[in-house]
């Protein structure tokens, strides 16, 4: 028994007020809302899409179209992406930093293939600020030579040093697949020879193509529309309107082939098909997506996916399937990695795991597990912050339709096995596009696992 | 860091400007770095960090053309010779070309100083 006086006096008070009566009177759950989805505005010439749940803290970025597959030069989209926040015409990188931090903010930049996005999050009261400095930082950033030197190429260098066989492979895969395009690599690895591409006056060019109201969009999550319409005005006054420079929108082509790269130390296989694009209506990708699976979503068990159970019999190695989805075209991998002799003999069983799915070899109960994952991975997609934005500021750009959540569930619903057995047997009937990465004595040839390339 | 100056004083006031100046140039001869080739920027003491990043961050060839003129005024000085006369650094090249990037050093300095040392005040 606790005695009287070893609650504080703050603890009872807050028990004799209105707290306790109101845990008293809490009832039932109440059903979750549904989270609103991002609604598209334009604001003075400016892309915005915005959604508010009352939060207290909000989350604003500026997606540009200036992903990887847009750079005309390689580097130039990470050197961007790193020259984020430095030395603008009105204050320093470091007065940036230190004010941001003062507010409670983040600040962080980051690519995809597609986009570059500069992200801000904050508390709610603080929109003004980071908006002035959104707007700020791509329309006023000095681009310097000793900032570059000093500070960017450091960066990118340590970063190069993360990049491990398995993104080697993905990059490689995404090459043999589109080419050019979006096929460049996402992160240049230290062998790429960018030295000659990458400078300031490079990025100051590239900056100025990219960062213009027609290539841009404003995403803001937990923002009053009012709120924005308020300060976007003001501030994004400064920011071009259109640039002379167009940057390269081919449209992607899939290809497909087989590359081979020796690596020390880490090995991966990525087996890569045409898969679905953002736009694309084929709900039968994601439910194959969820029904190979290979991450296991219970503790001590592979799982139902095809893919955890085929890996079995490899333990040093895991493998995964995923839709690498763009706004015309996708990529459909399954990523194997982990040590050579297990990479391969992963890579024999998932192919033969997608044969199986082919011929039909897939029961009911598996295909209502894999549509209700494939269920899970789109809401779960539309609901958290970080992926949201990127796909609504994408789409915005492009003039595609927001992500329709309540359709692409209906559509997942209708999924069948028979269906499935299509797609899979349409995969296997195409080019695939395989890399592998690593020891190349032990890692097999596509046509040893019985693919076409 | 440059020495006190009243440069930005006598500058900011073309009268005092016109009166001074001919007295500056003859300084600036009489002071014997133009003969051996040298220019002002070059006889800023290396011993100091922030010479050092601003020398850091000189662009490639004004690098190289300082070490030349270094070198060569070295070299003048050993052998107790002057250039001849017409290598000698004339007026309108004798222009500051490690300043500027030394005062913006000595800004960013200054400013770590002053938001280290802040103090916040809040609005609420």
């Amino acid at each position: 028994m606790i005695s009287r006086s070893a609650l504080s006096r703050g603890t009872q008070l807050a028990l004799r007020g209105g707290g306790a009566s109101k845990i008293a009177q809490r009832g039932f759950a109440a059903a979750a809302s549904e989270k609103a989805s991002y609604e598209p505005t334009n604001i003075a010439g400016v892309k915005v899409a915005s959604r508010d749940d009352g939060g207290p803290t909000t989350r604003l970025a500026i997606v540009a179209k200036a992903g990887t597959r847009y750079e005309p030069l390689p580097g130039l989209t990470v050197g961007l992406e790193e020259f984020a926040f430095k030395n603008t015409n009105k204050r320093s990188a470091l007065r940036i930093t230190r004010e941001s931090e003062l507010l409670g903010g983040q600040l962080t930049s980051y690519h995809t293939r597609e986009a570059l996005v500069l992200q801000a999050n904050f508390l709610r009261e603080d929109l003004p600020y980071f908006t002035e400095l959104l707007a700020e930082v791509i329309s006023q950033t000095r681009y310097t030579t000793h900032e570059f030197r000093e500070e960017v190429e450091g960066l990118i260098r340590y970063k190069q040093g993360k990049v491990d066989a398995a993104a080697i492979a993905l990059d490689a895969a995404h090459s043999v697949a589109f080419h050019n395009g979006l096929g460049n690599t996402l992160y240049p690895t230290p062998n790429t020879p960018v030295a000659s591409y990458l400078d300031e006056s490079n990025v100051a060019a590239y900056a100025q193509a990219a960062y213009n109201k027609s290539n841009i969009s404003v995403v803001a999550d937990g923002a009053s529309q009012s709120a924005l319409s308020k300060w976007i005005e003001p501030f994004f006054k400064e920011v071009a309107v259109e640039s002379q420079q167009k940057l390269d929108q081919s449209a992607s082509k899939y290809h497909g082939g087989e590359t081979r790269i020796s690596k020390l130390g880490s090995n991966a296989v990525v087996i890569g098909f045409p898969g679905a694009s953002l736009g694309a209506n084929q709900p039968e990708v994601a439910v194959l997506v969820g029904l190979l699976g290979g991450e296991s979503n219970i503790k001590w068990s592979p799982g139902f996916s095809l893919l955890s159970k085929a890996v079995a019999s490899a333990p040093g190695a895991h493998a995964q399937a995923a839709n690498f989805a763009y706004s015309d075209a996708g990529l459909f991998a399954i990523q194997i990695s982990g040590s050579a002799p297990d990479v391969r003999k992963a890579a024999q069983e998932s192919v033969k795991a997608l044969k199986s799915v082919a011929e039909g070899g897939v029961s009911k109960e598996d295909v209502v597990k894999a549509v209700a994952k494939a269920r899970f991975n789109l809401l779960s997609l539309s609901e958290t912050s970080g992926a949201g934005l990127v796909h609504a500021g994408a789409n915005l750009i492009s003039g595609g339709q927001p992500l329709q959540v309540a359709e692409r569930l209906k559509a997942l619903e209708s999924v069948t096995g028979d269906k499935l057995k299509a797609a899979a047997k349409a995969l296997l009937e195409g080019k695939a596009s395989v890399a592998s990465v690593g020891d190349l004595h032990v890692l097999p040839f596509a046509e040893d696992l019985g693919l076409k390339v | 860091m440059p020495a006190l100056s009243a440069a930005p004083f006598i500058s900011a006031r073309p009268w005092l400007k016109k009166l001074v100046l001919p007295f500056a140039n003859w300084y600036a001869n009489a002071a014997g770095y133009r003969k051996i080739g040298l220019r002002a920027d070059d006889l800023i003491s290396e011993e100091n960090e922030n010479v050092l990043l601003a020398l850091k961050r000189l662009p490639a060839k004004e690098s190289y053309d300082r070490i030349y003129r270094i070198r060569r005024a070295t070299q003048l000085s050993i052998q107790h010779k002057l250039l001849p006369k017409a290598e000698w650094t004339k007026p309108e090249e004798d222009v500051p070309y490690l300043v500027p990037l030394l005062v913006q050093i000595e800004a960013e300095k200054k400013e770590i100083e002053q938001l280290d040392t802040l103090s916040v005040m809040k609005k609420h």
